[in-house]
């Protein structure tokens, strides 16, 4: 159990956050500078909060107002640091030793001698941090964190130091190394792909504040504010006006058309007509009209818009259409309205890249209206 | 001739790094790497032996340590003399070389990455033992380095020295003020032997060490 309630002030930056886990993994997630690593440090008690506290299963790290600040010595904690930090000067075995020097030699090297064992660096023991690949220099920062055997796991950005293609393993590899291990852990990140892929909490930060904590299944499904959903990167986030809020639908005037959208069961949004609005649609939830069918119904079509696709990308197994709306009117997106999603062989037998004009569909639950911020 | 001034040099300039390096070490290390109310001027204090005239430096070391100065009456009291000792010499040598190893040790400090020391203090360790296994394992070429240039520099110290120990042959004569000496009684032959001897040790250790711990100064 993690709780975490701070403020930080430095200069031209300040750290106000609050946020509480219960579960093995947390990721803080967020832009460059959002603080998350400032957070980390204090958490590992290197940065002493200028107000609030931090409790860690129970021990008080941090009480501000009580006068109380845990030293790092003492918080029994690993730290995986942002380009590892690993001690040059010494072996890969003395590195992972190095947090065991309290204990006789005989359990030093013991423990030394399984946790390299166990994260297979048992054949570069004598090598130097120098000598080793960037994947075999994150096992030495976590063996080294791991082995006086801590309550807590931190990890900042334990992957900005390799190469894209290898993080993809590395994530895999190290997801199954802390679920081995059983730490609690906070990780901080700015790839959501990282968060998600270890995280079982998602913090959002966004400019020395959390924007949204929640689960990460959530978090997909119900970002809080529509800066949530632009910091996790969702396609199509939007603006217009509400024209009629019930507590199971709500109808939205955007680009002069009418859309109407599912309200959240859990928390009814139901602003006043007129109120603006932020709201999302799932590039993947947009479907093309087929024109050797029966025409566009708005019986049988909810949310019917009629366009052009003006660009297109090629994202491997599905082509992603740049579709502006054929109303007067700047389109909201730059030069277009919406991203729409398609599979490749969809896009082959609809034939869109010679046709470029087509009524588009999108059911009401593909839209997602944002409360808020 | 006489080499008493060689073996003299030695004792005080050795003596001299001696107490160079226990003060100075600390020092270094407080203006790398904590942040207090008066760092600045402390900073700016360590160098000023290298920027006062020497002699003005010798003359307030004297007025502090002389017979009746504050720190020469305390240790009168205790039956000691300092003022016109080779102990006088060590203090004047210290005093002129200790910029040397602050700076240089402070700049070797200041470029280890401060989150291995941190790195450390999340393992366990406390702040001495941060020092011992970290900081110094990383910084020692430049605390060689300056230990070494602070030696080199009290071997060559005349100013503060013939201010506060004066240059009484076979007591407190040390190598320069030897030459000095000789040059003044025009014994030009024993002026150059105690020269070259002087630039022999000193070059001699520096590219010697440059050579064996690849130091650069």
């Amino acid at each position: 159990m993690l709780a975490v309630a701070i403020t930080k002030r430095l200069p031209g930056f300040t750290l106000d956050v609050s946020w509480e886990a219960d579960d093995p993994v947390v990721a803080l997630f967020g832009p460059s500078g959002a603080g998350k690593s400032l957070t980390l440090h204090c958490l590992a008690g290197l940065v002493r909060p200028d107000g609030g506290r931090i409790v860690v299963n129970g021990r008080v790290f941090d009480d501000v107002a009580a006068g109380l600040h845990l030293r790092p010595q003492a918080r029994r904690l690993g730290y995986v640091f942002q380009g590892y930090a690993l001690f040059p000067h010494l072996t890969v075995a003395d590195n992972v030793g190095f947090g065991l020097h309290g204990r006789s030699r005989a359990v030093r090297r013991r423990r030394t001698a399984e946790v390299l064992e166990r994260l297979g660096l048992a054949e570069v023991a004598s090598r130097y941090p120098r000598e080793l690949s960037g994947g075999q220099q994150q096992r030495v920062a976590l063996g080294r964190a791991l082995a006086p055997d801590p309550e807590l796991l931190l990890l900042d950005e334990p992957f900005s130091a390799l190469d894209v293609p290898l993080r993809r393993q590395l994530r895999e590899e190290l997801g199954r190394l802390i679920r081995e291990w059983g730490k609690t852990v906070v990780l901080v990140t700015h790839d959501l792909a990282e968060a998600y892929q270890l995280g079982e909490r998602l913090v959002v930060y966004d400019a020395g504040r959390v924007v949204q904590a929640a689960p990460k299944d959530e978090l997909l499904l119900r970002p809080a504010s529509e800066s949530v959903a632009r910091l996790i990167g969702m396609r199509n986030v939007l603006r217009g006006r509400i024209v009629k809020a019930s507590p199971d639908r709500i109808e939205i005037v955007w680009r002069g058309q009418t859309v109407e959208a599912v309200n959240s069961l859990a928390r009814p949004y139901l602003a006043p007509p007129g109120t603006p609005v932020a709201f999302v649609v799932r590039p993947e939830y947009i479907r093309l009209i087929r024109k050797d069918r029966a025409g566009p119904d708005p019986a049988h079509h909810m949310n019917l818009l009629r366009g052009t696709v003006v660009d297109e990308i090629d994202q491997g197994t599905a082509w992603t259409l740049l579709f502006r709306l054929d109303a007067p009117g700047e389109p909201s997106q730059g030069g277009y309205d919406l991203e729409v999603e398609i599979p490749k062989l969809v896009y082959e037998m609809l034939d869109v890249a010679r046709d470029r004009g087509w009524d588009v569909s999108m059911h009401r639950g593909a839209l997602q209206v944002l409360p808020g911020g | 001739m006489d080499l008493f001034p060689v073996w003299l040099s030695l004792r005080v300039s050795l003596t001299a790094t001696a107490l160079t390096v226990v003060a100075g070490l600390p020092l270094a290390w407080l203006l790398a790497r904590r942040r207090f109310p008066g760092r600045d001027a402390l900073g700016a204090l360590v160098v000023i032996p290298l920027v006062l005239p020497p002699t003005v430096l010798g003359y307030y070391l004297l007025v502090v340590i002389g017979s009746r100065g504050p720190v020469g009456r305390v240790l009168a009291a205790f039956g000691l003399e300092l003022a016109f000792t080779w102990r006088a010499a060590v203090l004047a040598a210290a005093v002129g070389s200790i910029a040397l190893l602050v700076k240089a040790a402070q700049a070797g400090f200041e470029s280890v990455d401060s989150r291995l020391e941190q790195a450390a203090r999340t393992l366990g360790r406390s702040e001495w033992s941060v020092f011992w296994s970290v900081t110094l394992p990383l910084a020692w070429r430049a605390v060689l380095a300056g230990t070494i240039l602070a030696f080199c520099r009290a071997m060559g110290e005349f100013g503060i020295t013939l201010m506060v120990a004066g240059s009484i042959p076979g007591r407190t004569q040390t190598l320069p003020l030897a030459i000095y000496d000789h040059v003044q009684a025009n014994q030009m032959a024993d002026a150059n032997v105690l020269a070259l001897i002087s630039v022999g040790l000193v070059v001699g250790l520096l590219l010697g060490l440059s050579r064996v711990a690849r130091l650069r100064f």
